[in-house]
């Protein structure tokens, strides 16, 4: 499904926030992604959905080469990508029904299908009474699981999500942790972004560990509750 | 990996599906412009004060124009022509000429003014006193004022009447007339000139308008940009805001227009009584106010398109 060989990324300024990263996570898998603050795990993110171009090397999304996906294809390719971002990215003005809203009016669905739909999405994230309000009188949690459901409404093959727990109490962090397993075991391929440790650790999946820019470990899954202790 | 097509793969609907589909999404983009115009009310009623101010200025000067040349207009059918007999011609001749030149089609009517009172008249006008008591011998000839039939070239009659026998001069005084035309032949160049600039003026502003419109909504666009929206689609409504601003900004012109002519009209009629003719003003032709409302909604999607283009190469890297 993705697949990076060789990637680096030099931003303008001459910060060389990757070099030379390799791996690959294949359709249906689950992973983490974990490092250091300024590690480039964002910018990871960032170079799949297109929000920026690799320096050298190449990102490969469902067998083509992103980095050279010509500018008026990148909307296509980002339909195909459900992002989930730490700051949320909502739009305040709007109410929670039409942030979700958002990709399926930019497909240019019927209403009647756009609302069958994102009142589905928001049952899903447990939001369904919500609807109406706007994002800033949400809690942060609930924020997020806004987020979410915009990010699932299309049912993207692949879902991104960048620090996802960031602003969440422990118990709220394992509750939407466990949401993505779910989706995952649905068939959707998820790359989480999270320093979160302690909860990668108990959840067991696969971490990719990323170091200054340098992809430093690659933990294979291990069977869910082996409950063992290893150090990253 | 394998597959290195050079279509990236990812397209849109095609066909009856994707037809509804983009309906649907220019009456969302539609939706969305009015919503941002309506948002900030007070910003978006400065935007077209402004630009009506910008579009009144060369309107106003071609509608003053305009009312010039028909005022032109109406003084040339206001002319007469004079036409002096020769001498020796008497009045029994004079009469005969009168009666035959009335029965031109050009000429809608002669009034024969004698040497007598040629003399009488010009010494009134001279402040002379009875000069007519003093001078034995009249030098004046037989004076035909002719006043043409509204159509009439006046230059053509002239030639004509001149090639008559028994006529010794024709006296037109169009001079005037022609230079006039000049004059406004230049002004309205001028004019012309002016409507450029202004035109360029009104994509401007627009397009500054709309600049701080994005400044102000540039998280929607990130946002949208990140959902996945096409270009098209984010410039969408930008593009309706900037049709909205320009159609307004050109009525809004329109009617500074209309009011300034109504209140000018007062004053207008008064001053053409006075001269006892009964001159209006008139309003811009419609294909003016045409030209002034959609051009200025076409360069106000002009204005707007250059702006957004700007920032979206900066989203889609
Ligand atoms: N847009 C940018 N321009 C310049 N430098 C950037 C930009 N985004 C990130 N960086 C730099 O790249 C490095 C990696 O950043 P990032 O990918 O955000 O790391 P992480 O998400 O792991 O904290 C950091 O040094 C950061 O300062
Ligand atoms: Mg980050």
């Amino acid at each position: 499904m993705i697949s990076f060989e060789h990637v680096a990324k030099r931003y303008p300024g001459g910060i060389q926030a990757l070099s030379d990263v390799n791996f690959s996570l294949g359709r249906g898998e689950l992973a983490f992604l974990t490092g250091h603050s300024g590690a480039g795990k964002s910018t990871l993110l960032r170079l799949i959905a297109l929000l920026e171009r690799p320096s050298r090397g190449q990102v490969v999304f469902e067998g083509r080469n992103v980095g050279k996906l010509a500018r008026r294809h990148i909307p296509y390719l980002r339909r195909r990508i459900g992002v989930i971002f730490q700051d949320h990215r909502l739009l305040s003005d709007k109410r929670v029904f039409d942030n979700v809203a958002l990709p399926l009016m930019i497909a240019g669905l019927s209403y009647g299908e756009i609302r069958r739909r994102v009142r589905a999405a928001l049952d899903k994230v447990g939001l369904l009474d919500k609807e109406k309000m706007f994002p800033p009188m949400l809690s942060g949690g609930e924020q997020q699981r806004v987020g979410i459901a915009r990010a699932i409404i299309t049912k993207p093959p692949l879902i991104l999500a960048d620090e996802p727990t960031g602003n969440l109490d422990p118990d709220m962090s394992a509750d939407l942790m466990r949401y993505f397993l779910q989706l995952n075991e649905l068939g959707v391929t998820v790359l989480i972004a999270s320093h979160d440790l302690e909860l990668i650790r108990q959840l067991g999946q696969r971490v990719l560990v990323l170091k200054g820019g340098e992809m430093v470990d690659d933990l294979p899954a291990r069977a869910r509750l082996a409950g063992e202790a290893d150090g990253a | 990996m394998a597959r290195s097509a050079r279509r990236s793969g990812y397209e849109s609907l095609p066909g009856a599906a994707g037809l509804r589909a983009w309906a649907r999404r220019h009456a969302f983009s539609l939706l969305s412009s009015l919503g941002s115009l309506t948002r900030q009310p007070i910003a978006s009623s400065m935007t077209v004060i402004v630009l009506a101010v910008a579009l009144t200025l060369p309107t106003a000067l071609h509608v003053t124009i305009d009312n010039v040349e028909r005022i032109g207009q109406g003084w040339e059918r206001l002319d007469t022509l004079s036409v002096f007999l020769e001498p020796e011609i008497s009045s029994d001749q004079a009469q005969r000429m009168t009666s035959r030149l009335t029965a031109w089609p050009e000429i809608a009517a002669v009034d024969p003014i004698s040497p007598e009172a040629g003399l009488v008249e010009l010494s009134g006008q001279l402040n002379l006193g009875d000069l007519g008591e003093q001078i034995t011998d009249n030098p004046l000839p037989w004076v035909l004022e002719i006043t043409p039939e509204s159509e009439v070239v006046v230059a053509t009659l002239a030639s004509r009447l001149e090639r008559e026998a028994g006529i010794d001069l024709v006296i037109v005084d169009l001079q005037w007339l022609e230079r006039l035309d000049a004059i406004l032949a230049v002004i309205q160049q001028l004019i012309s000139l002016l409507a450029v600039l202004f035109a360029i003026g009104v994509a401007f502003i627009i397009a500054n308008t709309i600049r701080m419109d994005i400044q102000n909504r540039r998280e929607e666009i990130e946002v949208m940009a990140l959902v996945g929206a096409t270009a098209a689609f984010i410039r969408r409504p930008f593009l309706y805001s900037g049709l909205w601003y320009g159609l307004l900004g050109g009525f809004l012109a329109w009617l500074f227009i209309r009011i300034g002519l109504i209140v000018l009209s007062a004053p207008v009629a008064r001053l053409s009584g006075s001269y006892h003719t009964d001159f209006q003003l008139f309003p811009p032709a419609p294909e003016v106010t045409a030209l002034l409302i959609v051009g200025s909604g076409l360069f106000g999607i002009l204005g707007s398109w250059l702006v957004v283009g700007q920032h979206l190469r900066k989203i889609n890297p």
